[in-house]
């Protein structure tokens, strides 16, 4: 009975994992990517890299937004900070547009040391890998959430067969055999998911959380007589509108009361909003960043002072961390918090791309050593067939591939025309070419030729990133300025650094022939070698 | 970066902590000393190391919140986890003098940056 449970368990791990395993592979990788998406949108915009806060940097935003629309229904001005250089200005328009309008208003980027509007190049940034790690792209959103949540509960289906089926979990917790084909691709998917078993339940079940409401829809339409809207304002409210415009009036300054709420927080003003700016019912919001507590609110968690416009007069203090939290809404918060980590400060969040690494590395090594298996149990004289092909090719474009094609993004950024129409759809358009020709080639020489070559061009685009930038930006790493804000250098560095990995992994494969080459070096050649081992088997 | 100190310490404190876990088997344990492993000296290294990663846990609880901290810490055996997992094969030595040397240089790093 045990034994046979053990064995349908691993049927179930393989073959779940192979089955979501590519998707996986890719909601891993750009979700790892998504912890930097703020920093990653910042480089692709590298004309407003040379913006720094300066202590007249609030009155310049004031009064471009004065200019801009003095009598919008409210304004929000977002301070640079560790992820962001330039401030960024959102207004309500006092009339709604004809169609509706954006829901957030309109938004402009405004040149923290001289004041003037910047207009950067069109790019998704890293928001198109933030959303394609849970609504891929071009399909319909809730079928793309759907699918994702499905590769979820797999994945969470995959964890707990995994452990039922690993025999050793404890015995084999630090091994490691290099060299072993399919034994070492084991122990190295084995290694990451054991290691990392806390934070992969983790991130997964989080995952499953944040489609919440998409998954389990009945308890919501139940209690609200299907009104879903009725459920998210009152549960995640983004807070009331704004009272009726008043008549117009003086507006205080507004430094005095930043230095009486950096007194009062003992931290920097980030975020400053004005409902019925230039009204005699003006208010005035300030807000600084809260702690990283995971189990607080999620939303409008901020300490923050609100006053009154044209008196200056403090109206409230609020700090919602003291606020109580029922304890389903902390566990909810908790899990979410560390899904997303939104309140994380740098180091914090190069902890989380790591720990994103490691699940990476989890995936990736269960899909080789899917390959790998199957390849060993051939006959000498055996090739893989059709399906182990194919297997093989999908992994290349999966792993390989999506390397290659984000690298092509990146460099899509810096070499389209900054003013080219449609730019941001382009840089995208560049992604998925480059991903489906991976796909094509992965296919067409589904062997250790074909993994060799896409590791050299992805090694190369990597490489290239850097190289291009010092060329077509002005805060490449040999300037200051790169490493003035220290998200714009390390974005470069992490470029290297990945060029480096793929580099030694290509100095790897071409080392050690593969028993398969050394066999053919030994027999007579054969009229059909294409198909070796799968890169697999690199020591 | 005030952060960054007791952090390095309880990531040297995690690796330290699994090293020492990894020398009370005896497959490690030939590894790293190049000796067979006496089965009633298992426990010199089984409990050190879960002492080493529960000071691990202590300094993240200083630095982060309790939820988070909890979280940090698993996170932090991952990532301390994994070049011990990998360099054992190869260089299991170093592996060994990595787990004395870096939590006596984290704790140099923290006390220079504190009287700094």
């Amino acid at each position: 009975m045990n034994k046979s449970f053990r064995q349908s368990m691993a049927w179930l791990h393989t073959w779940t994992g192979l089955l979501l395993g590519w998707l996986l592979v890719a909601i891993f990788i750009t979700g790892t990517s998504a912890y930097f998406r703020e920093e990653i949108t910042l480089w692709m915009q590298p004309e407003v890299h040379d913006s720094t806060l300066q202590p007249g940097t609030v009155e310049l935003a004031m009064a471009a937004l004065n200019a801009k629309a003095p009598d919008a229904k409210s304004w929000d001005i977002n301070l640079p900070g560790d992820r962001q250089t330039a401030v960024e200005l959102r207004w309500q328009p006092a009339k709604q547009p004809e169609n509706g309008g954006r829901r957030r208003g309109e938004q402009m980027l405004m040149d923290a040391d001289s004041g003037e509007v910047v207009a950067p190049r069109a790019t998704r940034g890293g928001n198109f890998f933030y959303r394609f790690h849970f609504e891929l792209y071009g399909i319909d959103r809730l079928w793309a959430r759907l699918l994702v949540c499905l590769a979820t509960m797999f994945m969470l289906i995959a964890i707990i067969s995994g452990v039922i089926t690993h025999k050793k979990i404890f015995k084999d917790f630090f091994t490691f055999r290099p060299g072993k084909g399919q034994r070492s691709w084991l122990d190295a998917h084995n290694a990451t998911a054991v290691l990392a078993l806390p934070y992969h339940f983790m991130i997964t079940y989080s995952g499953l959380l944040l489609f919440m409401t998409l998954i389990m829809p009945w308890g919501i339409d139940a209690a609200y007589e299907n009104d879903r809207r009725a459920f998210f304002s009152e549960v995640f409210s983004r807070g009331e509108d704004a009272a009726q415009p008043g008549s117009p009036g003086q507006m205080v300054a507004v430094g005095p009361l930043i230095e009486q709420t950096e007194t009062r927080f003992g931290k920097p003003v980030e975020r400053i909003q004005i409902t019925n700016p230039n009204r005699d019912n003006a208010q005035i919001t300030l807000r600084v960043n809260r702690d990283p507590a995971v189990t607080d609110r999620q939303r409008g968690g901020d300490p923050t002072q609100v006053f009154q416009g044209n008196t200056g007069e403090l109206i409230d203090t609020r700090i919602p961390a003291n606020d109580p939290v029922s304890p389903g809404w902390r566990i909810y918060n908790f899990f979410t918090s560390v899904h997303m980590a939104r309140f994380a400060d740098p180091l914090t969040r190069w902890l989380f791309f790591l720990f994103g690494i490691a699940g990476s590395a989890m995936t990736v090594t269960g899909m080789l050593l899917w390959v790998s298996k199957r390849t060993q149990q051939l006959r000498r004289d055996q090739q893989p067939d059709r399906a182990l092909k194919m297997v093989n090719g999908l992994n290349m474009a999966s792993i390989t591939g999506l390397m290659l094609a984000i690298a092509a993004y990146f460099l899509a950024n810096r070499l389209l025309p900054a003013t080219l129409a449609a730019r941001e759809d382009r840089e995208i358009q560049v992604f998925f070419i480059i991903w489906l020709v991976s796909l094509v080639h992965g296919l067409l020489r589904p062997n250790r030729h074909g993994w060799i070559e896409q590791v050299a061009a992805a090694s190369l685009l990597w490489l290239a990133i850097p190289v291009v930038n010092i060329f077509t930006t002005a805060s490449h790493l040999f300037t200051p300025l790169a490493w003035q804000h220290a998200a714009i250098a390390s974005f470069d560095l992490v470029c290297l650094t990945l060029a480096a990995l793929g580099g030694y992994t290509l100095w790897r494969l071409q080392r050690k022939p593969l028993p398969a080459k050394a066999r053919r070096a030994r027999a007579p050649r054969r009229a059909n070698t294409a198909s070796e081992q799968p890169a697999g088997e690199s020591p | 970066m005030t952060m960054a100190p007791p952090l390095f310490l309880a990531l040297a404190l995690a690796y330290a902590g699994l090293t020492s876990l990894s020398l009370a088997m005896k497959r490690h344990h030939d590894q790293v000393m190049g000796r067979k492993l006496q089965p009633e000296r298992v426990r010199y290294y089984r409990w050190p190391g879960w002492l080493l990663l529960a000071l691990s846990l202590w300094v993240t609880l200083t630095v982060w919140p309790l939820g988070l901290a909890l979280f940090m810490a698993v996170g932090l055996v991952a990532i301390a986890g994994l070049p011990l997992v990998f360099l054992l094969p190869y260089r299991a030595r170093l592996a060994g003098r990595l787990a004395v040397a870096l939590p006596v240089l984290a704790m140099l790093t923290w006390s220079t940056v504190a009287l700094a």
